[in-house]
């Protein structure tokens, strides 16, 4: 009577559990049993596809599709089907002519001349011609239109148009890293036409000068784009449409190219990059980033004011087992204060992965028995398994660290919005940054020049080094490549040598397609392309 | 205390009955004995109590101290429950994070039903102004989002441990609240209540000694099955900085943590999962028989 | 009735005035610099000021709470800080998915709830009272996004009857929907097992067995009835949940719904969508609770107020 009565819950609840671990035992089985027919993602048969229309599932939602008024690098990389700039860059960060066929710079980095490509016109029909590109910098450059570019450009004295196919733009002060502000998706070109009709609104309506048209924007969901007819570039574009989907979860996403509801999905989250490589016809691309990761240290702290502490913790942080644990080992190192994509990269020697060496340096420093600090970062799990990561190499060199992660607008508030450099709490922060417009100045000036430590621009780390802040700002005094990367170099040297950050490594972008799709691809910077988006069966 | 209340408000059912002479406790736990599955939950509630006790003790490995040699291994002899992200041995640290998940599931749940319970009780029994006020001060709080409050609560208060299990407390508060009150207003109309009022009985005593334990079978369902809730919550408060800081092995954050390897690696979320479920059942079954042996109307 | 009615609906517009009030001070307290968070993560000091004055930020906080409030009288709510469209768009784009997502969860779990509560109380500490509590704690205690995922493995991967997400047509909804609706249906399960079995111990019930009434005349008639009150009050309750919007069941399913404009906003500190989110929020939970306690009314006809 009793058995019987507890034998039939029992069977029941037994059989709920093994239905709905079938589900992931299921995939297991399958996994192993592909594997074992494919070891490489190339070699598996290409998927089937009906129709030539993608659906790329990104993760977050879109903001605005106002080229000028833009920030965040998924906005900007879904215009970039629609919307093109004078320069742009290629699959390797190199900055490449697009709309503009040639330019000139003054020797002193103030006058640009920029010689235009002829016989394009916008989606709306309106020609693109010097006028059209003088409108454009003009909005942009105008602070009495609050644009959130608008500190790119507010160098700009003057755009002048010299004839048709040819403008001049005319700087307030030399600034050699100008020609890269030009690549940047914020410099990319909206029909003037468009800009009068729309007005502000010219953000839910896109028009310019790209290989798709914008068609529809569901700001609750997804945005489509269609093939542009009349695209100046000879076979281009491929596929009738484009559907970017905005898919939070890191799994929904996974599950939407395995049942190819999507056909381009990124980021692939590093740590289910191999489960699903080479397996449903889908393959996963890792490319270096132009993403930095460091902890900065703030140097006006004790201990951290000692150099010989901060390179201490350099030497206690094993690298290699970093990217291992926190990225699956999809990464490289940061061998020098800026990631190798960025120009004017120059190679530093590495700190070694040496405890006893880190050990020897602290009690030089007078911390032979470590001391306590407390580590900040975003609330990711990613930031959080980074975080506890370092706490436990520090820890083998007598440091106990306190993590404390922290929902992104308390984070960016107790940060960003100190007053002063004796207010900053901060001791330690897992940070990171991306150079957006692939030049070396916006991947050091804004976090280690003397005068950018907050609220002003983003130097945690509080670091002073009049030496480097020279060298900083004579870098951009000369359009001269040579010249450039020689100040480029030093600063690189000086910095290094005084760590104030501990130098982490490069995350690798990671994206997932089905192997019948070609052409889309992510850049360094983490934006996507997909102009030449083809389907080969 | 609660226990004792209840008793009173039967002695008269049960002396009434031809056997031997019992206390309150004696006749509640021939009562509860008597049901096997709440037995099985009470025992069951004990060793997670005894767990939480010596867990650091008992622990095979160390909850903390990471193996990157061994990152995300499936179950096996040497690690029962697998290994996490960091090559932590799971069961270990669920041993481990017993007692932060139990007083943290608990105590916030019990703060919330205490200040719930009462307002309730008044809103239900006295009505009028009192009740409007206190169900519209209910409206807003359910009108406020989980994530905002914490982030609010820990604005204010900063943060820590305790402050979650207070933030945690108050999105119970209203639930609560509108439950006891529904039953009050249900027991306050029935006609031992009614006689009570219209002898004149202090309105204290009704609702201390006629009223709540009307409700109380309504609390202890709710009380049981937010316990869970509770532990998820606190575990999204860590995730928002809130709450237990990494690495501390507390069931909610263990299972949250797993979200990303739930197709290569479902066990670092299956196990947690799994203590969450059991002591949530456990308390359920111990609720449902705690209810019944407290339930001067339950035959034998 | 009908005059408490009219008398509780006429007290929402106070009640709604004190939450604009406390919300507005809520949110302008939580710590975050939405100027800072909505110029974005290398935004330089100059932009940051540019977005400070373009939302309206530099001025005094009074200045900006009669700002907000004037807007409020004359049906404004405002623009999304992060998005520049008007905060109604944003909200009316997202409403509809929610509420019909909620509808179905409801819908699931009211009947799944109800049976399962019904069968359990009438068995029990038979087996199947054990299989619907085993059932309904695994409904409470099963995280929203274990679930969620593992249904998409088995349905949408593996056997690939329904999409993955979205809610492009009707079958977009099952799998969200139960989802959602599993957690509802075992709190509506429970509430009813516990409920009934204290009405079915009345003394009305056994004299209705006692004058040889069907057994199932008895529990679905008089019993459930009178068993409903805990039930419709937590059973509201769960409806005004849903109805904000589950963040988690939102995001695993890529539902275009009020949760993830909420996590957004509240991400973005974008103040216009968030005071909108809560003040909407707020109003439905009166709404439901005004329902509820004319329900009680019904079921109940010696209940006052």
């Amino acid at each position: 009577m009793l058995k019987r009565k507890y034998l039939i819950p029992l069977l029941t609840s037994l059989f709920a559990v093994i239905l709905v671990l079938s589900a992931c035992s299921g995939q297991s089985n399958q996994d192993s049993k592909q594997s074992e027919e494919t070891t490489d993602a190339k070699d598996q048969p290409i998927a089937e596809k009906d129709g030539n229309s993608i659906t790329i599932a990104v993760s977050s939602n879109l903001v605005s599709m106002d080229p000028h008024d833009t920030n965040d690098t998924l906005s900007g990389a879904v215009q970039s089907t629609m919307l093109e700039g004078l320069f742009g860059f290629d699959k390797d960060m190199n900055m490449i002519p697009v709309l503009a066929e040639s330019y000139e710079a003054s020797e002193d980095a103030k006058e640009f001349i920029f010689k235009l490509r002829e016989g394009i016109k916008f989606h709306d029909g309106t020609p693109f011609n010097a006028e059209a590109v003088k409108v454009n910098i003009d909005r942009v450059s105008n602070p009495e239109n609050r644009l959130k570019r608008y500190s790119m450009f507010e160098n700009v004295e003057t755009t002048e148009v010299v004839d048709e196919y040819t403008v001049k733009v005319t700087l307030k002060e030399p600034f050699g890293a100008m020609l890269n502000n030009f690549a940047h998706p914020a410099a990319r070109m909206v029909s003037p036409k468009a800009i009068e009709e729309y007005g502000k609104d010219i953000a839910m309506h896109p028009v310019g000068t790209g290989a798709f048209k914008f068609v529809e924007w569901e700001h609750s969901d997804h945005l489509i784009v269609e093939k542009n007819t009349d695209y100046w570039q000879e076979g281009l574009p491929k596929v009738d449409r484009i559907t970017i989907k905005p898919v939070p979860e890191n799994g929904s996403r996974i599950a939407m190219l395995q049942t190819g509801e999507a056909d381009f999905i990124y980021p692939v989250p590093t740590d289910q990059a191999e489960l699903i490589n080479g397996k449903d016809g889908i393959v996963v691309e890792n490319r270096p980033s132009i993403v930095a990761r460091y902890i900065t240290m703030n140097t006006t702290k004790k201990p951290f004011d000692d150099v010989k502490v901060r390179q201490a913790i350099n030497y206690a942080i094993n690298n290699e087992a970093f990217l291992k644990v926190v990225y699956s080992g999809y990464g490289s190192d940061l061998d020098s204060i800026i990631p190798e994509g960025l120009q004017f990269y120059s190679k530093q020697t590495p700190y070694s992965y040496d405890p006893e060496k880190a050990k020897q340096l602290l009690a030089e420093a007078g911390y032979e028995n470590g001391f306590e600090t407390t580590i900040w970062g975003a609330n990711n799990s990613d930031a959080i398994k980074a975080m506890e990561f370092i706490q436990q190499q520090l820890s083998l060199v007598g440091i106990k660290v306190n993590v404390v992660p922290m929902e992104s607008g308390t984070l960016s508030d107790r940060i960003w919005s100190v007053q002063t450099a004796e207010d900053a709490d901060v001791e330690l922060y897992f940070g990171g940054w991306s150079s957006s417009t692939g030049d070396a100045d916006w991947g050091i000036r804004p976090l280690l020049a003397g005068d950018s430590i907050p609220p002003k621009s983003y130097n945690v780390a509080y670091y002073q080094n009049e030496a480097a802040d020279e060298l900083i700002y004579a870098a951009l005094q000369t359009a001269d490549p040579e010249k450039r990367a020689d100040a480029y170099a030093e600063v690189q040297k000086i910095i290094w040598e005084d760590a104030p950050w501990v130098f982490l490594g490069v995350e690798d972008t990671m994206a997932g397609m089905k192997n019948y799709l070609k052409g889309v691809y992510l850049l360094p910077d983490g934006a996507m392309n997909a102009t030449q988006a083809e389907i080969v069966q | 205390m609660e226990n004792g209340t209840v008793i009173t408000q039967s002695d008269e059912l049960i002396q009434s009955k031809p056997e031997k002479v019992k206390t309150p406790l004696s006749e509640f736990w021939r009562k509860f004995k008597k049901q096997k599955m709440a037995m099985v939950a009470a025992t069951f509630v004990l060793l997670l109590i005894i767990v939480a006790l010596i867990g650091p003790f008992i622990a095979p490995y160390s909850a903390t101290e990471p193996d990157y040699d061994n990152i995300l291994s499936p179950p096996s002899l040497e690690h029962l429950a697998g290994t996490d992200a960091f090559g932590r041995d799971i069961f270990s640290r669920i041993i481990e994070g017993t007692s932060i998940s139990l007083y943290v599931g608990l105590t916030s749940v019990f703060i919330g039903a205490v200040i719930g319970t009462v307002l309730g009780l008044l809103s239900g029994y006295y009505g009028g102004r009192l009740d409007s006020i206190i169900m519209r001060i209910c409206d807003v709080l359910f009108a406020f989002p989980g994530i905002l409050l914490a982030i609010g609560i820990i604005a204010i208060l900063g943060p820590g441990l305790e402050n979650v299990i207070i933030a945690v407390a108050v999105f119970g508060i209203p639930t609560f609240a509108r439950i006891v009150r529904s039953s009050t207003l249900s027991i306050k109309e029935s006609v031992y209540v009614e006689s009570a009022i219209s002898i004149g009985a202090p309105a204290r005593r009704i609702i201390w000694k006629h009223i709540f334990p009307g409700t109380l079978s309504s609390i202890i369902v709710y009380f049981t099955m937010r316990i869970g809730t509770s532990i998820l919550t606190a575990a999204s408060l860590s995730f928002l900085g809130l709450g237990a800081q990494p690495p501390s092995p507390e069931w909610g954050a263990m299972l949250s943590s797993g979200r990303d390897f739930l197709n290569s690696a479902p066990h670092v979320t299956f196990f947690p999962g799994l203590a969450i479920f059991l002591t949530v059942l456990a308390f359920n079954l111990l609720g449902d028989g705690l209810r019944d042996a407290l339930d001067p109307k339950m035959k034998d | 009735m009908f005059r408490f009615i009219v008398k509780r609906l006429f007290g929402i517009i106070p009640t709604l005035l004190i939450v604009s009030i406390l919300v507005f001070l809520f949110v302008h307290m939580i710590p975050g610099d939405p100027a800072r968070l909505v110029a974005g993560p290398d935004a330089s000091y100059e932009d940051v000021e540019l977005v400070r004055q373009d939302l309206g930020l530099d001025k005094p906080l009074v200045t900006q709470y009669f700002t907000y409030m004037s807007g409020l009288f004359q049906g404004d709510l405002g623009t999304s800080m992060k998005t520049k469209r008007p905060v109604f768009d944003e909200i009316a784009d997202r409403f509809m998915p929610t509420f019909w997502l909620t509808i179905w969860s409801m819908v699931w779990a009211i009947i799944f709830g109800l049976l399962i509560g019904v069968i359990s109380a009438t068995k029990r500490n038979k087996w199947q009272d054990y299989t619907g509590m085993f059932t309904a704690v695994s409904g409470i205690s099963l995280p929203s996004f274990w679930l969620g995922l593992m249904l998409i493995q088995l349905f949408s991967v593996q056997l690939g009857w329904f999409p993955t997400g979205g809610n492009d047509s009707w079958t977009s909804y099952i799998l969200p929907s139960i989802t959602l609706g599993a957690g509802v249906a075992a709190v509506i399960a429970r509430f009813t097992r516990s409920s009934l079995m204290d009405i079915l111990r009345e003394d009305y019930i056994r004299t209705g067995r006692a004058k040889g009434l069907k057994e199932n005349i008895v529990v679905w008639k008089h019993a459930l009835k009178n068993a409903m009150i805990p039930v419709v009050t937590m059973t509201g309750l769960q409806f005004g949940f849903l109805l904000g919007g589950s963040i988690v069941v939102e995001t695993v399913f890529s539902w275009p719904g009020l949760g993830r404009l909420l996590i957004d906003s509240v991400s973005y500190r974008d103040y216009p969508v968030i005071q909108a989110e809560l003040l909407l929020f707020a109003f439905e939970f009166i709404l439901i609770n005004l329902i509820v306690d004319v329900l009680y009314g019904i079921m109940n006809p010696q209940i006052r107020y």
